[in-house]
């Protein structure tokens, strides 16, 4: 017998300025400390007041990594948001709302301004109340979401609007959710998040950054931390002096990270190949939004791939990170700095708006690959020489103030990294740094699991970023089909995709994006030419429904 | 041998020097390399934790000419890669040299905001108003109707003041200097050094082969200290960095000396971790970062 799972899909919207995010989060966390597996979009545009926004939470007991495109509930703050997605309301749905505007057939309204008068709490707190009374309607207890909101709110006048909500009651036929608690909490969390504490993992000094969406949130998260963890948290005049900065931080001994969006990256271009140039470890935080220029700023999009292997004027080693979900990010990023300060290279980890402003939910967040470590000499030799030749191109580290002349330099050099511009050492140097790239790969390919195959069949899809959740959800839905994820892009694990692309019948690249970047870095490493693609770059991040469709028709 | 030529000598190299026979380049290398063997001797800098940050340009291979640690930066960066190191170990005495097509062109945004942030580094800046290793064009500092070969009319625009600007932008030690007075300008690198907080000296530098004012600079320079100037009055410093207007069509006084002087917060003084990031050793507790998720 097959075992049916419960899923429900729940759509929150409303203006900006009205909650719908946080409301989401709240649900969604509490809904995750009851044992429920759950997966939070979330849309915005870019503007602060007014607009639409919306969330998505998907609620399952099984695993669950991405959004659904039909509701069960649809949480309308605002008419706005019946109008536009009452289309995608399930037959058995319904429309939860507390604004008596809101006529038709499904309604189900909740008189929060009601409750707010007897509690005397302003307006906004009406979406607490809401929140009190889907916890009712799921048959859930109360305590899992008001211990939510304490912890993550800190004001008795939300709990009291939580109680409050709680205590209505609904007509029956909007009741048929019968969630049960289970004893074990999941993890919740996003993949900004994920990255910021990955970081924390990876050892981290300081962050570096001017603000720039989607990353911006990472920017936040660790200078709220600061203080705490030892660290140091600066926002700089723009992202060329984030990056010249972020190089002579890390020059001076400091495992040093930026985070930036495509525009960012760009400005950072130089300073990328200057990294190349110095070998001056470096960790970058690309977070993908949609492109060209400006785009679709608040929306996601995967365009920027060649973008990270390419960047910076000169040929260098680097290594190139994308992790497809939160847990990914978290593990992906303590690797990236462990690699950038072992071999002194650039270690742009790729995500995207999607990755990093979505909510995951994991049962187990796995284990370290790598035991973070800084690669600092403890004392210099006596003739110490910053670029000394070895067998894996990588040279002892130093740093300036432990007693030697410690040198790193944008210009040709010799060992001791004075100016040189001579044919001999162009082409030694030239060698030392490319030499890395082969120690780099045998290390990521023993340890760090630079692809995996998720599912079983003899058709393979191959994606990698944030359409992993989209694509292993679909799997469930569809038989003969496997994933292959590749998580390291640079260097490229080329005999792995190869053999994994050669033992399937149909193989299909998933991309979000409008040309499918991955299947060029394939055929470029492999030699092979993908010619099945599914694409999609609306600016909207796929669901299982999309390539489910694409499959069967 | 004297304890001070014992010390210029560990300051040295033995690179070839590639400047013009004659620079004025060496001036700025011979009282840097004085200012930092006093400062050495009286011990209040230690050689080991001295870094340079340099530019790209002729003034930039100073870089080759100091036996110290240093970052061969990238052009107009200087300020942000001096920033970087010195956030990450406020114990290093940092030195940026630059020149005024990086300073006042390419990085000026970053010579505004690093005066606003005032960071314990000390930006040397030599200023030929020529960019002289690509042959002779003008920067922003370069007089009106300079005939170079990127402006073959004479250019139409007047010169940057980067002592008004640095004045203007928050700087907390605001000088300048002149590459062939090296006594002078020795002194004012040891001043620079030694303020708390971020210091700014406009190096007038001659250049012989693309720009060559030595003659004018010789005749109307003279030097603030001498004129009973008090660096602690900002009106009075505004003043007098607007007698001459980096323009050589009249004869006005050229100012040199330390037109401003003040205290104030340094960068990132709440948040600054006091010991240098390296020698943090750091154990990470994996399960108690990934227990905030659950």
């Amino acid at each position: 017998m097959i075992k049916r799972y419960m899923e429900k899909t729940i759509l929150i919207g409303g203006q900006a300025g009205q909650g719908t995010a946080q409301t989401s989060w709240l649900l969604g966390k509490a809904l995750t400390q009851c044992g429920y597996f759950v997966f939070n979009y979330r849309d915005y545009p870019s503007l602060i007041r007014g607009g639409h926004n919306f969330n998505v939470l998907s609620i399952s007991d099984k695993p669950v990594f991405s959004h659904r495109g039909s509701y069960d509930i649809i949480v309308a703050f605002d008419k706005n948001t019946v109008d536009i997605h009452q289309r995608k309301l399930k037959k058995e749905g319904f429309i939860l709302t507390n604004n008596p505007a809101i006529k038709g057939k499904n309604i189900l309204f909740c008189n929060t301004k009601k409750a707010l008068d007897k509690i005397q709490a302003p307006a906004i707190i009406g979406n607490d109340v809401l929140a009190g009374f889907l916890f009712r309607i799921f048959n859930l207890p109360l305590s899992p979401l008001l211990n939510v909101a304490k912890l993550q709110f800190k004001k008795e006048i939300i709990s009291t609007a939580i109680k409050e909500g709680y205590s209505l009651q609904a007509e029956k036929k909007f009741g048929a959710f019968n969630f049960k608690k289970k004893a074990k909490r999941n993890y919740f969390l996003s993949g900004n998040e994920a990255i910021s504490q990955g970081a924390i993992a990876g050892g981290i000094d300081v962050y570096i950054a001017y603000p720039m969406t989607p990353a911006t949130p990472v920017l936040h998260y660790l200078a709220k931390k600061q203080l705490k963890e030892n660290i140091l948290v600066v926002q700089l005049e723009n992202e060329i002096a984030v990056a010249n900065a972020a190089l002579g931080a890390s020059y001076a001994g400091s495992a040093t990270m930026v985070g930036t969006s495509g525009g960012g990256l760009a400005l950072m271009g130089e300073a990328m190949s200057l990294q190349g140039m110095s070998e001056v470890p470096l960790v970058v935080y690309l977070s993908q939004r949609t492109s060209p220029s400006t785009g679709v700023p608040t929306y996601s999009t995967q365009g920027d791939l060649k973008f990270a292997l390419n960047i910076g004027q000169g040929e260098f080693p680097r290594v190139v990170i994308a992790p497809g979900d939160a847990r990914d990010a978290f593990w992906r990023t303590q690797e990236a700095f462990y690699l950038s300060q072992k071999y002194g290279v650039l270690a742009i980890i790729i995500g995207d708006k999607h990755l990093g402003e979505s909510n995951y939910t994991f049962s187990d967040l796995g284990k370290p690959r790598i035991k973070p470590r800084k690669f600092i000499l403890e004392k210099l030799p006596k003739d110490y020489k910053s670029y000394l030749l070895t067998k894996s191109g990588v040279s002892p580290r130093g740093v300036p103030g432990m007693g030697g002349v410690v040198r790193a330099t944008s210009y040709e050099h010799n060992e001791y990294g004075n100016t040189i511009e001579n044919g001999f050492w162009t082409k030694k140097m030239n060698d030392k740094r490319m030499r890395k790239l082969k120690f780099l790969k045998e290390e990521i390919e023993k340890k760090l699991e630079p692809v995996e195959v998720y599912g079983k069949g003899k058709n393979l899809f191959i994606g990698w970023g944030s359409s992993k959740g989209a694509i292993l959800d679909a799997l469930g839905n569809l038989p003969g089909w496997r994933f292959l994820q590749i998580s390291y892009i640079s260097p490229f694990p080329s005999q792995s995709v190869k053999k994994e692309i050669q033992k399937s019948k149909r193989v299909v690249l998933v991309e979000n994006n409008v040309t499918g970047l991955l299947g060029d870095v394939i055929a470029e490493q492999t030699g092979i030419i993908i010619k099945d693609k599914i694409l999609k770059y609306d600016a909207r991040p796929f669901i299982a429904e999309d390539i489910e469709e694409r499959i069967k028709n | 041998m004297s304890n001070i030529s014992h010390i210029l000598k560990k300051l040295s190299t033995n690179e070839r020097n590639t400047w013009c026979a004659g620079c004025t380049n060496n001036g700025i290398l011979l009282a840097t390399k004085r200012a930092l063997a006093d400062l050495i001797l009286q011990k209040k800098v230690k050689q080991k934790d001295i870094v340079t940050v340099c530019d790209i340009g002729c003034g930039a291979k100073i870089f080759d000419y100091l036996n110290l640690s240093g970052f061969y930066s990238i052009h107009g960066r200087i300020l942000p890669t001096a920033l970087g190191i010195k956030i990450s170990n406020p114990h290093l005495t940092v030195l940026a040299f630059g020149g005024d097509g990086g300073t006042y062109g390419e990085g000026v945004s970053h010579l505004v905001h690093n005066c606003r942030y005032n960071a314990d580094i000390t930006a040397i800046i030599n200023d030929n108003q020529v960019f002289a290793l690509t042959t002779g064009q003008s920067t922003p500092t370069t007089e009106s109707e300079f005939r170079g070969p990127s402006t073959p009319l004479g250019t139409k625009l007047e010169p940057l003041n980067p002592i008004v600007l640095a004045l203007e932008s928050g700087a907390t030690f605001v000088a300048r200097g002149y590459a062939l007075d090296v006594n002078h300008l020795e002194e004012l690198i040891k001043k620079a050094i030694e303020h708390r907080g971020f210091s700014f000296i406009d190096v007038l530098q001659p250049c012989i082969t693309f720009h060559n004012v030595t003659s004018y600079f010789q005749k109307n320079i003279y030097k603030l200290e001498e004129k009973k100037h008090n660096p602690n009055d900002f009106s009075q410093a505004l003043k007098r960095a607007r007698e001459w207007n980096y323009s050589f069509h009249e004869q006005k006084p050229v100012a040199i000396g330390v037109f401003y002087k003040t205290e104030k917060p340094l960068y990132c003084k709440e948040t600054q971790v006091k010991k240098p990031f390296y020698r943090i050793k750091r154990a990470v507790d994996i399960k108690k970062l990934i227990r905030e998720f659950k």
